[in-house]
């Protein structure tokens, strides 16, 4: 299986969830996709489907009505599976500390890999996240066979 | 003779996916991107090969098996020159196992997606068909015996098979059945892990045996000019689907099946009608 495992860091599918972002992380991650940083070159396509998903690029500091759907999303996706927390908000829920309908960040639902701090996060900052995320596969998929 | 139908039935489906790869890098220096490298193909499969499976139900895991299945003894039939006509029925059965997959889950993405599938099969099946009978009528259904000759005689098919291998490579304009941004990936939406794993497999052998059809066309006079040329033919009309692909936007699921009925039966009446009248001559 170490060589299953070794590949699966070459072909990360991409999911990305907007948890009530003000769009600027969003338009960052989308740039990603897009000619100029091309995150294809490292296998990544947005398959924007939970159950073919490997990486969760998350953004947005979780509202109250995201909490459920968030943890649904989450649960659909097969093993092994990684979570980046794209931005402040996503990260602590920063902007928003204190608030009364949000959750104040992402690993107050899921748990979380990576976390990008940034208002908004930069591509290359997020470029890094991703690549510091795979990383973590060989890791993650080792511990769930032994398991 | 035993031994090249082994090789072609290994190598098929590895080339088919070093074509889709190539297929990514081209789409992406086309869009100015740098683009995946050449194997991603075999990369995506061993990822999804080594994920936990999920299966909402066991008959979505046994289609899967059986479009896989289906596609594989058709193509192992047109790798021992079996007969053309019953090498097509039988993919056939695998691309309907696909569509039973999809119809086997409560998703509507999913329902929507083989309902998309089944006419997207409606618009390419008469045209293979039709092209199948074409191609025996200049001599056998059977592969091993096709002759030399097709692409002077029928090269209007050639260019009708063009559109099919557009809807089967799920290219736009004719991407309807999995239309992503509008059905994810439609038939494909519920299945994960290792049984897309098997679907996308099933799909290559598909393809490969397409593929095979395409280079019936053209023989050269030894075997290293003939395996050049086979695999030039190939890749030329590859490259026009990818052009197609990269310069038209997506037409709806009405427009497709009309053009397929119109244009790519019209263009094998005509050819065979060309044929009729040199003959009568």
């Amino acid at each position: 299986m170490g060589l299953l495992d070794k590949i699966g860091t070459k072909s990360p599918w991409i999911l990305h969830f907007d948890t009530g972002s003000c769009n600027g992380c969003d338009l960052e991650i989308w740039a990603l996709l897009t000619p100029k940083y091309d995150v294809e070159r490292f296998g990544g396509i947005n398959r924007a489907n939970p159950k073919q998903a490997d990486i969760l690029l998350i953004t947005g500091p979780v509202t109250m009505r995201c909490e459920d759907r968030l943890r649904n999303l989450y649960e659909q996706v097969p093993e092994p599976k990684l979570v980046v927390a794209c931005g402040n908000c996503a990260s602590t829920g920063a902007p928003f500390h204190n608030c009364y309908n949000v959750c104040q960040g992402v690993d107050k639902v899921i748990p979380v890999d990576v976390y990008v701090p940034g208002c908004a996060a930069c591509p290359e900052a997020l470029i890094d996240g991703f690549v510091r995320a795979l990383s973590l596969w060989e890791d993650k998929a080792r511990r769930r066979e032994s398991e | 003779m035993i031994l090249s139908s082994i090789a072609i039935l290994l190598l098929g489906p590895l080339l088919v996916g070093i074509s889709m790869g190539l297929d990514r890098k081209i789409t992406a220096r086309l869009q100015n991107r740098r683009g995946p490298p050449l194997l991603q193909p075999f990369y995506d499969i061993g990822k999804l090969l080594s994920k936990q499976s999920l299966v909402l139900s066991d008959l979505q895991a046994l289609f899967a098996s059986f479009s896989l299945i289906f596609h594989i003894i058709a193509f192992a039939l047109f790798a021992f020159g079996g007969n053309l006509l019953v090498i097509f029925f039988i993919s056939s059965m695998g691309a309907i196992f696909l569509v039973l997959g999809a119809y086997s889950t409560p998703s509507p993405y999913s329902h929507l997606g083989a309902n998309r599938e089944l006419l997207a099969m409606l618009a390419y099946e008469p045209i293979l068909f039709l092209a199948v009978i074409a191609i025996g009528m200049q001599g056998s259904f059977l592969v091993g015996e096709i002759v030399p000759g097709l692409l002077s005689h029928i090269p209007l098919i050639l260019i009708a098979l063009l559109p099919v291998l557009v809807i089967l490579l799920e290219k736009s304009p004719f991407d309807v059945p999995t239309a992503h941004q509008e059905l994810v990936t439609g038939p494909y939406v519920e299945y994960s892990g290792p049984y897309l794993a098997l679907l996308e497999l099933g799909h290559w052998y598909q393809l490969a045996f397409v593929y095979g059809m395409i280079t019936l066309f053209i023989w050269g006079t030894g075997i290293t000019s003939d395996i050049i040329l086979k695999l030039v033919l190939a890749f030329i009309l590859l490259f026009a689907a990818i052009l197609i692909d990269n310069i038209t936007a997506r037409l709806t699921r009405k427009s497709m099946v009309a053009f397929m009925l119109t244009v790519g039966i019209g263009l094998i009446a005509l050819n065979l009608l060309i044929l009729y009248i040199i003959e009568v001559i």
